[in-house]
């Protein structure tokens, strides 16, 4: 669905910046709690970037390329992988959304990552975020088809 | 740990079985079958909530009141979130018995019990907006099943109307946390006090606006007898059954725990748009001929009537409220889904059905009408009784005159339905007529309900 009001300029431009776009979602991703940033708002900066490439390149081209067709599906892991963390706590006798390590006690770094559960459970908003963008782009995307047709 | 149950159940049911192709029996019946065990759980909760007398809490990530979010679940939330379930329960078992036509349909109904037992059981007024939400987009979708035109533009007419009335409620939302500074609802009702009259009096008009688009009341019915027709049974038995109760309950809930000086300067008004609904409701449905026109607009008439209950107030008035809340979504979920049926005994089905509107024993609405009557002598007005009275005599012929078209005349032209689907309109028949013959367990229901509304008066 490679129309004629997309340039190649445009295709270019969308192509150069989706690795810049993903590499500053996840370090928004990562950079929340004591700074600006969590996992929605990453999850949105990267399907803006992704929209881009539906966009540019049409939604064939792009699953093709991205291999975006299962990013949909990622929604419903990413719901499921939220509510496990929401839900473990309970195991452990705690109320809902309990994050480990507690406050106050060391957490495990990585370089300069905190690996909490609450990152965890941000990671699972930011799947579910990007999961849903693409599922609805690629939708309206096909409706968009089917009128063209 | 029993008040997250009903809601992780159904969540992570939801979230797995969207996965799945819900046109296959199995994944119908496992959505069932979890929908099931949460109504179970829930079941339990309400037992010990309304018997233990106490209320159950949990505010996540262990945080301290007021930091962290409330789940909370009273006597008047657990009733609404066990009626919801049952009734969303006996529509999904009556579409996997027909066959579903859409794959994501089990998991949309889970996605709404989701929804709608969040909101019943969460103490905090934001929250209370975002599953109220999750329910009414699943509303919306739902509204569209069966993919003919007809269900295309019923969910169309019903998103556009409750996407305003959501939006009309988030605004409501939003100057309650301006007036107040707290989204938690225990703590909006001490403060809401002292809050300048003129605010409080805009935002509970916001408020009842936004429910009464939810419930279809008399001046924001326009909307529900073109998606209640134009629905397929299943779904307009959840709609109206299951997703109208967010209407009632966020009437008393707000209303009158939140707003109870409001609602007492307000009474007036109520009673005389509950009236109108009440009067304009039977006299369409008086006129029409088909059996979904005839339900709808019965469901502006029976809405109007939970609305005159809370104008009048008072521990009788908001039991009465409660009771006729309980009693009308089971009617409605029980004559959409025995009204298309066709055979033996469901016919039966149907009359219990139509006794239960009209207020007839041995069915649960005559403990309705009975509860109004008190509330309508409490009030101590004539007019009051008076109108009740013909309001029901008006619906019973309403009723009787759809039995008639529907099985007297044509009872011999078509196939008799599956005998299952014939069980499960009987089996909720069954349970209308339990809870008329058995009437302790609503009433204890409605009275429990009602203790905490009203406390600011």
């Amino acid at each position: 669905m490679s129309d004629s009001s997309v340039t190649v300029l445009t295709q270019m431009t969308a192509r150069l910046l989706l690795a810049p776009i993903l590499v500053i979602s996840v370090a928004v991703l990562v950079n929340g709690y004591a700074s600006v940033g969590d996992g929605f708002s990453a999850g949105v900066i990267a399907s803006l970037g992704l929209l881009l490439q539906y966009v540019s390149f049409g939604r064939e081209r792009s699953d093709r390329l991205l291999r975006l067709r299962l990013v949909p599906a990622a929604a419903f892991a990413g719901l499921l992988g939220a509510l496990a963390v929401a839900l473990v706590p309970l195991l452990r006798g705690e109320p809902i959304l309990t994050h480990w390590p507690p406050p106050g006690s060391d957490a495990i770094y990585v370089g300069s990552l905190e690996l909490i559960t609450a990152v965890a459970f941000d990671v699972t908003v930011y799947v579910l975020v990007v999961g849903c963008v693409v599922g609805f782009a690629r939708a309206i995307a096909r409706a968009g088809e089917g009128v063209a047709r | 740990m029993l008040i997250v149950a009903p809601l992780a159940i159904t969540w992570v049911a939801a979230a797995a079985l969207a996965l799945l192709d819900g046109r296959r029996r199995w994944v119908g019946w496992l959505a069932a079958a979890a929908l099931a065990a949460a109504t179970v759980s829930l079941a339990v909760l309400t037992v010990t909530v309304v018997d233990g007398d106490e209320v159950e809490q949990v505010v996540a990530g262990g945080w301290p009141a007021g930091v962290g979010i409330v789940l909370r679940a009273d006597a008047l939330g657990v009733v609404f979130a066990l009626l919801s379930l049952v009734v969303v329960l006996f529509a999904l078992v009556h579409e996997v018995v027909a066959g579903v036509r859409t794959r994501g349909f089990p998991a949309l109904m889970l996605f709404m019990a989701t929804g709608l037992t969040g909101l019943f059981l969460t103490g905090d007024v934001f929250n209370f907006y975002v599953f109220f939400e999750l329910a009414m987009i699943s509303g919306y979708v739902l509204s569209a099943y069966g993919g003919e035109t007809r269900h295309y533009g019923a969910a169309f007419i019903f998103a556009v109307v409750n996407l305003l009335g959501s939006f009309v409620f988030l605004i409501a939302v939003a100057a309650i946390y301006h007036v107040t500074g707290t989204l938690e609802m225990a703590v909006v009702g001490e403060r809401m006090t002292e809050v300048d009259p003129s605010a409080a009096i805009m935002i509970a008009v916001g408020i009842f606006v936004a429910f009464g688009v939810k419930l279809g009341l008399f001046p924001f019915h326009f909307w529900l007898p073109a998606v209640y027709v134009g629905a397929s049974p299943a779904v307009a038995a959840v709609l109206s059954g299951a997703l109208a109760n967010i209407g009632a309950y966020g009437l008393l809930r707000f209303g009158g725990e939140l707003l109870s000086q409001e609602l007492a300067l307000g009474a007036t008004v109520l009673i005389v748009i509950g009236s109108a609904s009440v009067v304009y409701g039977a006299v369409q449905a008086l006129s029409r001929r088909d059996a979904g026109e005839v339900l709808a607009y019965s469901a502006i008439g029976q809405a109007g009537y939970v609305l005159i209950a809370l104008g009048v107030g008072g521990p009788v008035g908001y039991a009465a409220a409660v009771v006729y809340a309980i009693v009308n979504s089971l009617n409605k979920a029980l004559l959409f889904l025995a009204a298309p049926l066709r055979g033996w005994l469901v016919g039966a089905a149907f009359v219990v059905g139509a006794f239960s509107v009209a207020g007839l024993p041995p069915t649960g609405g005559f403990l309705g009408k009975l509860e109004l009557f008190r509330a309508g002598i409490d009030a101590g007005s004539v007019a009051l009784v008076g109108l009740l009275f013909v309001g029901g005599a008006l619906s019973f012929v309403y009723m009787f005159q759809i039995y008639q078209y529907r099985y007297w005349r044509n009872e011999r032209l078509s196939d008799p339905s599956p005998a299952l689907l014939r069980a499960v309109a009987l089996t909720l028949a069954a349970v209308v007529v339990v809870l008329g013959v058995w009437p302790e367990p609503l009433l204890l229901a409605g009275r429990e309900a009602a203790q905490n509304l009203g406390a600011g008066q």
